[in-house]
């Protein structure tokens, strides 16, 4: 049944709770946020006949059940905050649960002095009001989720803003830990990174469940990369296989600057994870990798797009999806070069690695060239497991569901190589061994 | 090459050229239930057909465009102003001698008489609505082949006809089907009967004379047992100021072990909009070969398919489009595999100049269940001059761990230093484009029957020509 | 009328980067000239400049075939006018086969209206294809794609035989051959010596010139010839290094 535009009186009851635990909350962000419910409302759902949502299923879209206006944390606050530790160091930390921080570590004096700004969410709406209004939600939605960010925009109190001024290098990580704990609970994550001039700073976030709960979660994460600055970002997404979840990505790359964007898509009964590299400054370089491993009924839906708007620029872009049982992948990517953007070098590829005779894997790799000094391709394999690879490592003695597993590490290292700290690296690598059983 | 340049001349005005219009059957301008009524009258058909195309008519009407993800320009073909049906004669000649002199003067023109007398089974020439001339020679029709048209087909095999008319290709497949399901006339039947193989090519050639026009030929082929049969089809029309629209349902069927090859060289002119729905039903063991080469029109939306329905069939689409300035060739290739061991290939190569726009849309589909299926896909995209555009937008299902499928496309363009070399060893500018495009296409056209590689290296040549400076 | 391919005064320009400075030379036919010089010194930079190459422009001066200014001349039209280029790196060029290729070259030299004799044609690339040590079946390959260094610039001396040019430029045609491979090319060359061919020969090394022997030999540094002699300079230049070049360059300025 295709679900109609508007709302029922008990959610927007929801959303007038919600305004009202934001009377303290400067003007705009209020106005901000009445404008973007009204625009969730007023929006239909995605269509059966929407670009965007070709193979999607849209029947279980329904957020009826969900509480939308708060709730308290229902998991016990100091072993979610022990469970938070993916990395070796980093440079500053939120644990965030139920959109509510639970612990804070904050940047070190010696960075906040030069300027690094690094906040959560709901204090940076009162302390960094500003720049938050020149850079909240400003990059544009565009692959198919619209309703859904606008959603995001209503009803989001938290997540964190991460601020580098002009030639500030920052190694170590800074991380954001968002968890879900009560039943019928919503998450709005929502990552918000503005590299100046030269600047290099990392982001690891990750979204994780403690408890079996059903949970609609939506996040939101902008990178704004400034020239010749360089922004990595990893994403890590754990949620529980009840969970509705929607990511919605987006980056813009300024003149000689490089943005890596990684994910790792493990949770969720059904993910629908948006990627927009807007790549707009000469020069610069955008790397998006993903890995996914699908398994039980899970549908992991990945809408990308790579649009060059500037010469010179170069993206690459790498989905892996390993699918096991009667999951269900969908990967739909395009390259977009304008006219404009000569010397562009552009890559996409997508691999599916079907581990099952029920598993489903769609793939929409898609080209639209207007410039024609470019060096653009796109590839999409859907394979199996060649017998002749497990034969010989049963002939080695390696039992099979072991061999199995291996050959699926092989065909995501290409994508976990990339994750720098040494202690993420082995984190994600557990949390991808557990979903094998072992 | 200079003698070859002279030969251009030549062709470039071949197709260019009509004759006064002196149609006895008119259905008018736009299209309603009288004009259905009016061509089956004409035409003598049986109240299934015109039950069918009533249907199909409504099917048509109720059905929006599909400018969700087709172009726009679509919505510029006003079906008001055109007319639907126009012939001289409801039945074709056997022999040229009985042709009416225009039309046999055109066909002579476009060299059809002569390449049947050189290595032709049979052939068939359609002006505007109804095929004038159609024979078949003797040597094949003795081993039971049949190749009429469409409309003596209906009236004269309705056993056969019927069985597999509109079954490949539903009417309501979408909006164009429906209309050449309303009006269709022309177009080819042939039947091969188990175990014959037809050495030589069919060739039917579909000319448009009239302005204004749509041409809505419907061809059903049915290669039996073990059969074997290649067809081969060109189109051309006069430049008209005007829109003109082609239209034609294409369904094949080849049974367990039949081997089908279809192919398609179209240099319409660049007012036609040419919306094609091309499908095959493959059974056991047999292979559908689909050769696509589409040249000229304004708007060129066709994706032959295959739907690969018994073990071990094999589906193939080769294409080549080029489109030059004001021109779109949104082409691509359906391959619905539904059985296990299936296989197929599809490789399209598309050529950009000037402004024009080359899309190719490709759907590979792999249910769940089957086992051993494999398809593999290339696109290729060549880009001539800097607001040339190219869009790929293949979609690919795949269910269960047995099947393998890749996809692989590229962009890229000739370069200067390319051209910069081969200039260096005395070509013109133009000549060192035109050898290295026909470099691009060069792997595939080696796959084509011989005379049509050499008449698509012709007219690339030519359309190459004046791309540079 | 002098048979000569005469360079007056040339200078050359990359975008605002002058790169050939009032450079002359002259080649007589039947002569075979070698310049010698470090790199980024304007060989190669002379060699596109003289077939024509959009990217470099020559600002004043000129070059003459046999006393005709070529420099007005587009590239193909310089190419038909009795100059070949061999390149240094000879460009690849997807699905065009050599036999096509050379036939397309030698057909764009007849007069209009007349066509290549076809059976004379392959009898003549294949003799020359065995002269050079080129597999027949290369005739078929894609020009230069995927063929291994030595194997594009035998590709090159085997157009430069197939195209008689009056005059050609042999831009670092030892670079990345093995020893037999230079042996091969240069006898190529060599049998192509003769009165009717001049031709100027750029090279980094000395070594190609115990192959090629040249009748000249001159030294370039900073866009123009600081030095010419008779082959034994290039022997002199070998022990002596390039910084011996540099001294002579900064004393004459």
């Amino acid at each position: 049944m295709e679900a109609e535009a508007g709302v029922d009186e008990s959610f927007r009851y929801a959303f007038q709770n919600h305004m009202d635990s934001l009377n303290t909350a400067p003007k705009w962000w209020r106005e901000f946020k009445t404008n973007a419910f009204e625009s969730y409302a007023n929006m239909p759902m995605p269509r059966r006949n929407d670009e965007n949502w070709r193979f999607a299923n849209r029947n279980n879209l329904s957020l009826g059940k969900f509480k939308f206006d708060g709730d308290s944390v229902s998991a016990n606050v100091s072993s979610l905050v022990e469970k938070s530790r993916f990395t070796r160091a980093q440079a500053g930390g939120y644990v965030i649960a139920d959109n509510k921080i639970v612990q804070a570590n904050r940047a070190p004096k010696e960075l906040t002095d030069q300027g690094v700004i690094w906040s959560p969410l709901s204090e940076a709406i009162l302390e960094h009001s500003d720049l938050l209004r020149d850079y909240f939600m400003k990059q544009g939605i565009d692959l198919g989720s619209e309703k859904f960010a606008h959603l995001h925009s209503a009803f989001v109190t938290n997540g964190v803003l991460l601020y580098v001024p002009k030639g500030i290098e920052i190694e170590a990580p800074f991380c954001s830990y968002n968890w879900s704990t009560s039943e019928n609970g919503t998450l709005f994550p929502h990552t918000l990174v503005i590299a100046e001039a030269n600047a290099k700073a990392s982001v690891i976030e990750a979204h994780l469940s403690e408890g079996e709960q059903s949970v609609f979660s939506c996040g939101v994460t902008h990178l704004f990369a400034g020239v010749g600055s360089e922004l990595n970002y990893t994403l890590i997404q754990n949620l529980n296989e009840n969970t509705l979840g929607f990511q919605i990505n987006s980056n813009i790359a300024g003149k000689d600057s490089t943005v890596n964007m990684n994910s790792v898509i493990l949770g969720c009964g059904h993910y629908r994870s948006e990627t927009h590299g807007q790549i707009k400054g000469s020069g610069a370089h955008v790397d998006m990798r993903s890995m996914a491993l699908a398994d039980a009924e899970q549908e992991i839906d990945q809408r990308t797009l790579q649009t060059h708007s500037a010469t010179h620029t170069t993206s690459n872009l790498l989905f892996k999806n390993a699918l096991k049982e009667k999951s269900k992948t969908i990967f739909s990517g395009l390259i977009k070069v304008d006219e404009v953007a000569q010397q562009t070098d552009a890559y996409q590829t997508n691999r599916n690695l079907l581990l099952s005779n029920t598993a489903e894997a769609n793939s929409l790799p898609g080209l639209e060239i207007e410039a024609n000094n470019v060096k653009c391709s796109h590839g999409a394999t859907t394979s199996e497991i060649q017998e002749e690879e497990i034969f010989y490592m049963l002939a080695r003695g390696i039992p099979k569901d072991a061999a199995e597993e291996l050959i699926v590490y092989g065909f995501f290292e290409e994508i976990l190589e990339n994750i720098e700290d040494e202690k993420l690296s082995y984190c994600t690598r557990q949390l991808i061994r557990k979903k094998f059983g072992s | 090459m200079t003698t070859a340049t002279n030969n251009i001349e030549i062709d470039r005005d071949k197709g260019d050229f009509k004759y006064a219009e002196t149609h006895r059957f008119d259905a008018g301008v736009g299209l309603n239930e009288g004009t259905v009524d009016y061509i089956c009258d004409v035409k003598g058909e049986d109240d299934w057909i015109r039950d069918f195309r009533k249907r199909a008519l409504k099917v048509f009407q109720d059905k929006p465009m599909p400018t969700h993800w087709a172009t726009k320009d679509l919505e510029n073909i006003d079906f008001n102003k055109i007319r639907y049906y126009l012939a001289g004669d409801q039945r074709a000649k056997k022999s040229w001698d009985d042709v009416p002199d225009e039309v046999k003067e055109t066909f002579e023109r476009l060299g059809i008489p002569e390449n049947e007398r050189k290595f032709l089974a049979g052939v068939e020439a359609q002006f505007d609505s109804e095929a004038a001339y159609s024979n078949i020679k003797e040597v094949v029709a003795k081993d039971g082949v049949i190749f009429i048209g469409s409309t003596d087909g209906l009236m004269e095999h309705p056993e056969i006809f019927k069985k597999w008319f509109g079954k490949v290709i539903p009417t309501g497949d979408n909006k164009f089907s429906a209309l050449n399901s309303a009006v269709f006339s022309g177009g080819s039947f042939i039947y091969v009967p188990p175990g014959v193989k037809v050495s030589h090519p069919l060739q039917a050639y579909f000319r448009i004379n009239a302005e204004n026009f749509g041409q809505f030929e419907r061809t059903l082929i049915i290669a039996d047992e073990g059969s074997e049969v290649t067809y081969m089809e060109g189109c051309t029309a006069p430049k008209f100021d005007t829109a003109t629209l082609h239209s034609a349902v294409v369904e094949l069927v080849a049974m367990p072990g039949a081997k089908i090859e279809y192919v398609t060289v179209q240099n319409w002119s660049s007012n036609v909009f040419n919306l094609v729905t091309k499908r095959a039903i493959a059974h056991e063991n047999s292979v559908v070969k689909w050769i696509d080469c589409n040249i000229g029109s304004r708007l060129t939306m066709k994706y032959p398919g295959v739907v690969l329905k018994g073990r071990k069939a094999r589906g193939e689409v080769l294409s080549i489009a080029l489109a030059n300035d004001d021109q779109h060739q949104d082409t691509g290739a359906k391959m619905i595999h539904a059985a296990d061991e299936t296989t197929s290939n599809v490789i399209s190569k598309s050529i950009s100049v000037g402004k024009g726009r080359s899309t190719y849309r490709g759907q590979v589909h792999i249910p769940k269940h089957l086992k051993g299926c494999k398809n593999n896909t290339e696109c290729d995209a060549l880009l001539i001059n800097s607001d040339s555009r190219t869009d790929t937008y293949p979609a690919i299902t795949v269910r269960g761990d047995q099947n393998y499928v890749q996809h692989e496309a590229s962009v890229s363009k000739v370069s200067a230093e390319q051209i910069f070399y081969m200039q260096q060893r005395g070509l013109s500018e133009a000549g060192a484009m035109s050898l290295s495009v026909n470099g691009f296409v060069n792997d595939l056209t080696r796959q084509f029957p011989m005379e049509y590689s050499v008449e698509l290296k012709r007219l690339i040549e030519l359309e190459m020509e004046g791309s540079v400076g | 009328m002098s048979a000569s391919l005469e360079i007056k005064n040339l200078n050359v320009s990359i975008g605002d980067k002058q790169i050939i400075k009032d450079f002359s030379l002259t080649i007589p036919k039947s002569e075979v000239h070698a310049i010698m010089g470090p790199n980024g010194t304007g060989k190669s930079t002379l060699a596109k400049a003289l077939a024509g190459h959009p990217d470099y422009e020559i600002t004043s001066g000129d070059a003459l075939i046999d006393g005709e200014s070529i420099i007005e001349m587009e590239v193909d039209e310089r190419s038909r006018a009795g100059l070949f280029l061999a390149f240094q790196y000879p460009m690849e060029i997807p699905g065009v086969s050599i036999a096509n290729f050379i036939r397309a070259a030698r057909n764009a030299r007849l007069p209009e209206g007349e066509d290549l004799d076809a059976p004379a044609y392959y009898k003549e690339l294949y003799e020359k294809m065995d002269t050079l040590k080129i597999d027949r079946k290369f005739t078929s390959r894609s020009i230069n794609e995927g063929f291994s260094g030595g194997e594009k610039k035998r590709c090159e001396i085997l157009q430069l035989a197939m195209l008689n040019p009056k005059y050609a430029i042999l831009d670092e045609t030892d670079s990345g051959l093995d020893i037999d491979a230079l042996k091969i090319v240069s006898e190529g060359v060599n049998a192509l010596r003769g009165p009717e061919l001049g031709a100027l020969v750029i090279t980094h090394y000395q070594r190609l010139l115990d192959y090629i022997v040249p009748d000249k030999v001159h030294v370039m540094y900073d866009g123009r010839i600081v030095k010419s002699g008779d082959k034994s300079l290039a022997l002199e230049l070998e022990s002596k290094g390039y910084d011996w070049i540099k001294e002579i360059a900064e004393n004459a300025a």
